[in-house]
């Protein structure tokens, strides 16, 4: 059975390539505007390998971007709630920073560390590490005074014994962030790889705008939908099955 | 070892009044002695001042000998990720096994520390709360509505047992249940509001004990002095 999230993104492609096809019908405009149903499913023949390839590829940057942006986001949130200064200046920094244009920056990370993995990684990981540092922060420095007050008053508390109660309480709300953030990586992955990159779906996309071809844009939107869907499924299966687990034992 | 409040001032920061205005109270040694009073005139707040959670208040607390204070109240919780039994095991003392067995079964437990903190009913988390207190070391525990949600029969027999298990330590039981103050305190402090001089009293309790036979005309003369006292 699908899972609803890609039923979902199946319906929203229906809809859109539907609505593009109306407009090209209803106007009269050309296969070489909108490509015919035909085309697509020709180009989709055609590309639908490579472009699978690029999208796995596009994939493995954007979930290593994720893993590296939650590992930082967890270290800055545990030194962060460390003080109350600290963690304000952290968290108005991250602000700040959040609303800048990360993609703005992208061209300087290409110039410094040219075309290769480590920047499509770098752009990822930046894209997505903010709007999960803020969560994080206030996830890592609000107490759970009812928990952790017998902690403090036998001298027990330890910074390790802390950051745990504090994220087993907050699992759910660490889960859906972490989920959510999942979206930005990938975007931050493809808009990365549009820019500079020579590797990735972005990549690809890229060439098929300079050649104006529409059907490999149309099939590679699909690939990424269907791609970004599925490491969505997984990353809310793994959550479920963790916070089941938690609450089970 | 007597714990001694002299000339108490104190306001809460950003609050419009004095939550207390020269208040002086004694508890004598140790022993089951109560904090009394209507809501919000101050319980909790005295309780955490003895604890040292609230500092800078005017005024003195003098508490030689008390080496350690713990304050514990009706809404706390243990961590989920181990059944009850677990977490006692790992904040008891080796030593203090067979007290946390005998607290166990005491408290009327032995069928639900298996169990997670979250699956027990209210007055089990009280109840389990209240035991890993009492397997810390302490000189004063402030027992602030700890046993709320208990039924009574539990409660007569818990206060009973602890009597007995901690005879040299000092306990503090905030309640607003006239009777169980007025049966098994030895003092009862019955806090009253700011408007009042003074606006704490001490009445004696009858500090009943498992041993001893309960004077029904004892018991309600020192209900009649907490009511009229509060």
């Amino acid at each position: 059975m699908l899972h609803r999230r890609i039923y979902q993104f199946l319906i929203i492609y229906a809809i859109g390539l539907g609505l593009l096809l109306a407009l090209k019908y209803g106007l009269n405009l050309s296969d070489y505007v909108i490509p015919s149903p035909d085309e697509i499913v020709r180009t989709c023949r055609t590309y639908g390998g490579p472009y699978l390839l690029a999208v796995l590829n596009t994939l493995a940057v954007a979930v290593l971007g994720h893993i590296l942006s939650i590992c930082l986001a967890t270290v800055v949130a545990v030194i962060g709630r460390l003080t109350a200064w600290i963690g304000s200046f952290i968290r108005t920094a991250a602000y700040n920073i959040q609303a800048y244009p990360i993609v703005a920056v992208a061209p300087i990370i290409f110039i410094l560390l040219g075309d290769g993995l480590q920047s499509r990684l770098l752009i990822a990981a930046m894209i997505c590490y903010f709007p999960l540092l803020l969560s994080f922060i206030g996830v890592f420095s609000e107490p759970i005074r009812e928990i952790e007050h017998f902690y403090e008053s036998t001298g027990r508390m330890t910074w390790r014994l802390q950051v745990k109660i504090r994220a087993f309480e907050n699992i759910q709300k660490l889960t859906t962030v972490i989920v959510g953030s999942a979206t930005m990586a990938m975007v931050g992955t493809i808009v990365a790889e549009f820019i500079a990159a020579t590797a990735g779906i972005g990549y690809s996309i890229r060439i098929a705008l300079y050649q104006s071809d529409l059907a490999k844009i149309l099939v590679a939107l699909f690939l990424i939908g269907v791609g970004t869907s599925l490491y969505l499924v997984s990353l809310e299966w793994a959550g479920n099955a963790l916070q089941k687990r938690l609450k089970s034992l | 070892m007597p714990i001694e409040g002299r000339h108490i001032s104190y306001r809460y920061p950003n609050a419009a009044g004095e939550v207390f205005a020269d208040l002086n109270f004694r508890m004598d040694g140790p022993g089951f002695h109560a904090l009394f009073g209507p809501s919000g005139v101050g319980k909790t707040t005295l309780a955490k001042m003895l604890s040292g959670t609230i500092r800078g208040f005017e005024g003195t607390i003098a508490d030689d000998g008390v080496r350690r204070v713990l304050y514990t109240y009706n809404l706390e919780r243990l961590p989920g990720w181990s059944n009850v039994r677990a977490h006692f095991e790992e904040i008891a003392p080796l030593a203090g096994r067979r007290r946390m067995e005998e607290l166990i079964e005491t408290f009327g437990m032995e069928a639900n520390v298996g169990s997670r903190f979250h699956r027990l009913s209210l007055g089990q988390q009280n109840r389990a709360n209240l035991i890993r207190y009492l397997l810390q070391d302490f000189d004063l525990l402030i027992m602030d509505e700890s046993l709320a949600n208990v039924d009574e029969f539990t409660r007569e027999k818990i206060i009973l047992k602890v009597k007995i298990l901690f005879p040299d330590r000092c306990f503090l039981y905030i309640s607003h249940n006239v009777a169980e103050v007025a049966k098994f305190c030895s003092q009862v402090l019955v806090l009253r509001s700011r408007s009042r001089s003074p606006q704490l009293v001490a009445v004696q309790g009858c500090d009943h004990r498992e041993s001893a036979e309960s004077d029904p005309g004892l018991l309600e003369r020192a209900m009649l002095e907490i009511v009229h006292a509060a």
